[in-house]
């Protein structure tokens, strides 16, 4: 049965067909039970599969299944091939967990919205793409499924059609992905242009061959996997790319659950891990990954403390958490990196869907400053809402604390580590407290406010099971990664085959004490429970001094609410730019004509209109035949140059 | 030597059938002569079916003035497909303009001969020949819509600038003549390797015939003239121009580059790499601010040619193979997108507009679906052809060490995503500003349509059959 | 004497030309072609190519200027007259053909090898012997066989446009 681990692909795919194209006439209870029943299935073989998986032992834990060749050109050769080994392994069971139970929550979420079919294909249609990302044997198909995945990313977001906003969030994601997807084509090309093959296995192996040591500097390898960290950079939202991700929420809500937190935006951090054995030899590579990381992660941290909208305070946190994903894989700590991707996965999820529990409630009313006393009529989503936020806070014993607490120890620890990471990491886990705990406060407690009144209840079980099995999972998922002074680290163990021709900097040796590492770890609880402590402070009993905190620094203030005002900072020099060139020069200069300037502008307009004979005269032909000359004149300087 | 008329059947038969056309316009009354396109999509089909069964032929025909082979036969089947679809969307257009049919299925007819004798041509008469059949039929079709200032326009601009551009070209002929004391592919080629390849009259001609190429091909700076043009003729001949004459040249192109004047590619290539960028920035960006649909169109097909040079350049037979490959693609979706456009043009050509195309997404599934495909395709992403086509381009040229240009190449696709994009956005996310009007979809253009869709998705999901021929093609 | 008969004969079509594009009266232009035609058909007479000489004269001086003429005649001559023949942009034009003079006369004059040494055996018709024209006609109806078919599609496409742009009512 193993060997057919492959069929996963087909029920989500049959799901999108299905939905997409007999889903319109019928009822809506039957497309999204289709569209429900699919990915359950997918998700019951894939443990089925699993539970074999996991009696191999390690060495034979990769196995690769060649479909068939699919394009066979000269030296170009690309399998249809698909590899199971631990990693996708665990991303696969993520993904369709975590996407079944979002895909049973949108049965009530988007009850009554019009065209339910269409977000149930597309639904089906991404889990299939992230499926095909992770299962991919080569770089080539899993740039299918990244391109996919983007693709369905870019339906959802633009789901609501009514809004104009959406259309413009969609494209905005869409455009800037695909500068990072660009970047990832031409680290491709390099990888085939370098060693001639595109398939994980082979590739790896060559590359373990030809370059045992790790080297500094730009070599091959650092252009390589420059090349496609930019383009993991787009997906996953890191800097210079994460302008996206806060407008992606302008989707539906399970779809902000599903693709921008727990899967999708994850498959960066999947691709640097996937080609570790490249990144591991690439020092100064991965120190950029880290430095990367860490700025992220501060800065969305940063700028989730002041944003009213509770889906932008969840999608910087988001990107902020993305951030120590990418920290962890800079300081070599690969498998850290991938356990945090692994909790994460549950509590943001949670988080989002416990957002969107309030919004139902609320009538979509996005201000957290105009909500208040939902803890009453939302009792099930408070208390799992309230374990998201221990999780990511990193509270002891819930899994965030173990996989945070993992990548700033590593951070410390590891050969590739610094102390700076771990100082900012710090301070990150106390921002994240701080905000998470604010949003807590600002929802849930206090007075009701704005015409929401106490009655009203949860959503249903479709609402609240959702939560609650994604609460437990939350709460429990970082035992499968105990540190060293508490018991056996299992992930660890079982990712293992993954980087077997990585270079191992001697990153999961542990280089000092037990209690060094306990006490870092204390010192990060301590962190976290400070920041909840002071938004308690703040928020759930005077709520004026927020208020005048602002209107006191409200440079800093404004600041950090506009995100450092990057993405005014891109429109005005990017876009405005590319525009500018468009219509100034290229535009008027040589579709115009450089030759009569400014004034055939206006009379040429006039001209466009007139007689054929006095545009003959215009002058509009002869300019052109002017570019032809000198178009001419300029092949034959070059000629000259070269007889010389 | 032998005549070998056989070798010219598909070329024979269309120009037959194009004389029989123009025979039957007094015959036939008026209200019949719309069965005059369905007779030429017939004769290309029948021209397609000689061309298919001729695969694999080999050797010189009429005293070595043309050559079968298979870049020839790859490219003539490409140009019979382009053209019927051509010929098959402007049934309902003249129909739907109000034009007449009588001369305008003759030209298509004779424009593919022309196209067609390009392919196999192994003399620059040949060449020229071919060329200047196409070039005049095409002057005229663009004008076809003769009451229009703007079709007249198209026509008068096209026809100057062609002739100017011609008389380069026909310079460099005289002057290679001059060089190595032939016109024909094979003696010029021998006589580049004698030494002539460094006189100034061997390069002179070259450059001059490069200028000629680089005109018809629409490279900056010598494709000014390209969105004037397509934007005034009939939509299904600005397909014509985007497509079958495009990829005409640019197979030409390739064929004298790679197989005549490999002794001078060390020029060549140079002054293509810059035509290239130029060609790809200059296409991309100055598309991004227009408004009209045509026009938009026509910066895209300025943009593709400069990557499609990029296999050009790699002068290697998998950069040929790349180019073979992303003609068929990029032919199979601009000839949808055009399609789409011309249908929902309706009539006059009234809504060519961008802004005509808001919203229009769940109103009209199938052109809004189709034309989607089309722009994905043109963007680059899988699983669409466009996609493919890029990957094998921009690999074959990454392999002959031109990863600058490929950069260049990528980032400039990445500038073109967000026009392409701003129509999908447009038709799929915005409200439509004005009560819709219905739009009739006739059924010879719905089979192009979707024949074209289907295609795209053929092409980017196996891509492997069509990739084998372009590389049989290119002789891999 | 060959080599100064050759520029005498380039001087008058290079003069000839120049005035075709400048003069202002569209009767004048066409008779200024007509010099310039029967330059180059000097050309073919100085080369030995009789036939070609003679067609030239018999085609283009006597058949198609003549036609040239008539269509002018026909056309009122003053609404041409007062359109200015020379327009804004000449000072771009005469930029432009002086550079690209100026270059293909470097790479004429000064490549390392010149024009004249670049030049190849002629290729098709070596024979003196025989007939000027009986030679025109065997490789006309031989090696060039398909090209002197084809330039007839090539008229025939012409032909039809002009008819399909010109005609008021087809």
């Amino acid at each position: 049965m193993i060997e057919y681990f492959w069929l996963a692909l087909v029920p989500p795919l049959a799901g999108f067909l299905f939905n997409g194209l007999a889903g319109k006439r019928l009822p809506a209870r039957i497309v999204s039970g289709a569209g429900c029943a699919a990915i359950g299935a997918s998700f019951l073989f894939l443990l089925a599969v699993f539970a074999e998986f996991i009696r191999l032992p390690a060495s034979e834990q990769q196995i690769v299944h060649r479909l068939f060749t699919w394009i066979q050109a000269g030296t170009f050769t690309a399998e249809c091939s698909f590899l199971l080994d631990p990693l996708s392994m665990i991303m696969l069971l993520v993904i369709t967990g975590v996407g079944f139970l979002i895909h049973v929550y949108s049965t009530a979420y988007m009850k009554g919205e019009s065209g339910l079919y269409r977000y149930f294909a597309y639904l089906n249609l991404f889990i299939f793409m992230m499926s095909l990302l992770v299962m991919a044997g080569n770089y080539l198909l899993l740039f299918v499924g990244w391109e996919g995945v983007g693709l369905c990313s870019y339906l959802l977001i633009g789901y609501y059609i009514e809004r104009r906003s959406a259309g413009d969030a969609a494209k905005k994601a869409f455009v800037v992905n695909r500068v990072g997807d660009a970047c990832f084509l031409l680290g491709v090309f390099l990888i085939f242009k370098t060693f001639g093959t595109l398939e994980f296995g082979s590739l790896f192996e060559t590359v373990s061959r030809t370059h045992p040591q790790p080297e500094g500097g730009f070599t091959v390898l650092a252009a390589i996997t420059l090349l496609l960290f930019l383009g993991a950079t787009g997906k996953s939202a890191q800097i210079p790319l994460q302008v996206w991700l806060p407008d992606a929420m302008e989707g539906p809500t399970p779809v902000s659950a599903l693709i921008h937190a727990a899967t999708m935006v994850t498959a960066g951090v999947y691709l640097v891990v996937r080609s570790a054995a490249l990144y591991s030899r690439a020092p100064d590579v991965l120190l950029l990954v880290a430095v990367v990381g860490v700025l992220t992660a501060l800065l969305a941290a940063l700028t989730a403390l002041v944003q009213r909208d509770i889906k932008k305070v969840l999608a910087y946190s988001t990107i902020s958490q993305l951030g120590y994903m990418f920290m962890a894989l800079g300081v070599g700590a690969f498998s850290t990196g991938i356990f945090h991707l692994f909790t994460h996965a549950f509590f943001k999820a949670l988080l989002f869907l416990g957002a969107g529990s309030v919004l139902l409630r609320l009538h979509h009313e996005l201000d957290l400053f105009r909500m208040g006393g939902l803890k009453n009529s939302l009792r099930v989503t408070c208390w799992t809402m309230w374990v998201g936020t221990a999780a990511l806070a990193g509270i002891v014993p819930l899994s965030g604390f173990f996989s945070k607490d993992e990548i700033l120890w590593r951070a410390l620890d590891s050969p590739l580590g610094h102390p700076v990471f771990w100082v900012a990491g710090l301070v990150v886990a106390g921002l994240t407290a701080f905000y998470m705990c604010r949003l807590m406060f600002l929802a849930f407690y206090g007075s009701p406010a704005h015409g929401h009144g106490e009655s009203g209840s949860e959503a249903g079980t479709a609402v609240t099971a959702p939560l609650t099995l994604l609460a437990g999972a939350a709460a429990v998922a970082g035992l499968i990664g105990l540190p060293a002074y508490l018991g056996d680290h299992r992930l660890d163990r079982f990712l293992e085959p993954v980087f077997r021709y990585s270079y191992d900097h001697g990153v999961s040796a542990s280089h000092a004490s037990h209690s060094l590492e306990l006490l870092a770890a204390g010192a990060a609880l301590a962190i976290s429970l400070l920041g909840g402590a002071l938004a308690y402070r703040l928020y759930a009993r005077d709520r004026s001094l927020p208020r005048r905190l602002a209107d006191r620094f409200p440079a800093i203030h404004g600041t950090l609410q506009r995100q450092f005002r990057i993405d005014e900072a891109y429109s005005l020099f990017v876009v405005g730019g590319l525009k500018a060139l468009s219509r100034r020069v290229l535009w008027r200069v040589v579709d115009v004509g450089v030759v009569d300037g400014a004034v055939n502008g206006t009379a040429s307009l006039f001209r466009r209109w007139s007689g054929v004979a006095a545009r003959m005269q215009s002058g509009n032909t002869r300019t052109y035949a002017a570019w032809i000359v000198t178009g001419a004149a300029l092949v034959f300087l070059y000629l000259l140059s070269v007889i010389g | 030597m032998d005549l070998n008329y056989a070798a010219l059947l598909p070329e024979i038969l269309l120009a037959v059938a194009g004389i029989l056309l123009m025979l039957a316009i007094p015959v036939l009354p008026s209200r019949q002569q719309v069965r005059l396109g369905y007779a030429a999509s017939l004769a290309l089909a029948a021209a397609l079916v000689t061309a298919l069964l001729q695969w694999g032929d080999h050797g010189p025909a009429f005293f070595g003035m043309v050559s079968m082979d298979a870049l020839g036969g790859a490219a003539r089947i490409l140009f019979l497909v382009s053209s019927a679809a051509v010929a098959l969307i402007s049934v309902s257009y003249l129909k739907r303009e109000r034009l007449r049919h009588g001369e305008y299925f003759p030209l298509l007819l004779m424009a593919t001969v022309g196209m067609s004798l390009m392919a196999v041509s192994a003399d620059l008469i040949m060449t020229f020949l071919g060329l200047e059949i196409l070039s005049i039929s095409s002057y005229v079709l663009a004008g076809y819509r003769r009451g229009d200032p703007r079709s007249n326009e198209s026509a008068l601009k096209y026809f100057l600038l062609g002739a100017f551009s011609t008389a380069f070209m026909l310079y460099g002929i005289a002057l290679l003549y001059g060089a190595a004391g032939s016109t024909k592919y094979a003696g010029i080629a021998e006589a580049a390797t004698q030494g002539q390849a460094e006189t100034a009259t061997f390069l002179l001609g070259l450059g001059l015939l490069l200028v000629g190429f680089g005109f018809k091909a629409a490279l900056a700076p010598l494709h000014v003239w390209t969105p004037d043009v397509y934007q005034g003729a009939p939509v299904p001949i600005t397909a014509h121009l985007a497509v079958g004459s495009k990829a005409a040249v640019l197979i030409t192109l390739l064929r004298l580059l790679h197989q005549v004047f490999p002794a001078s590619a060390d020029q060549w290539q140079t002054l293509l790499w810059i035509a290239s960028a130029a060609t790809m920035i200059i296409g991309n960006v100055a598309a991004l601010t227009q408004t009209d649909v045509k026009r938009l169109l026509a910066y895209s097909s300025i943009a593709h040619a400069g990557y499609i040079l990029l296999g050009v350049i790699a002068n290697s037979p998998r950069g040929a193979q790349g180019v073979l490959f992303y003609l068929a693609a990029y032919s199979l979706m601009t000839l949808g997108a055009f399609a789409v456009v011309q249908v929902f043009a309706r009539r006059e050509e009234r809504f060519t507009k961008l802004e005509d195309f808001r919203g229009i997404g769940y109103r009209h599934p199938l052109l809004s679906v189709s034309l989607t495909i089309f722009l994905l395709s043109l963007i680059g992403i899988p699983p669409t052809a466009g996609f493919y086509g890029k990957l094998f381009l921009f690999s074959a040229a990454v392999e002959a060490d031109l990863v600058a240009l490929v950069i260049l190449a990528v980032l400039a696709s990445a500038v073109g995503l967000y026009y392409y994009l701003q129509l999908i956005v447009l038709m799929f996310m915005k409200e439509a500003a004005s009560p819709p009007e219905p739009v009739p979809v006739p059924l010879a253009a719905r089979i192009v349509i979707l024949l074209m869709a289907a295609g795209t998705l053929y092409l980017g999901v196996y891509p492997a059959q069509v990739l084998s021929i372009a590389g049989e093609a290119a002789g891999l | 004497m060959e080599t100064y008969l050759f520029y005498a004969l380039a001087l008058i079509l290079v003069t000839f030309s120049i005035l075709t594009v400048t003069a202002r009266n569209p009767v004048r232009s066409a008779v200024y072609l007509v010099s310039a035609l029967l330059a180059v058909a000097g050309f073919f007479f100085l080369l030995e190519a009789e036939f070609v000489g003679a067609v030239q004269v018999l085609v283009y001086v006597g058949g198609i200027m003549v036609l040239f003429l008539f269509v002018i005649m026909l056309v009122s001559i003053e609404a041409l007259d007062r359109q200015p023949k020379v327009s804004r942009q000449w000072r771009t034009g005469v930029v432009l053909a002086v550079v690209l003079c100026l270059e293909l006369s470097l790479l004429i004059f000064r490549g390392t090898v010149s024009l004249e040494e670049g030049l190849a055996e002629p290729g098709i018709i070596t024979t003196t012997e025989t007939m000027n024209t009986e030679a025109v006609g065997t490789v006309l109806y031989s090696t060039y066989l398909l090209p002197f078919e084809i330039a007839s599609v090539l008229l025939l496409v012409a032909i039809v446009g002009a008819v399909v742009l010109a005609k008021k009512e087809i």
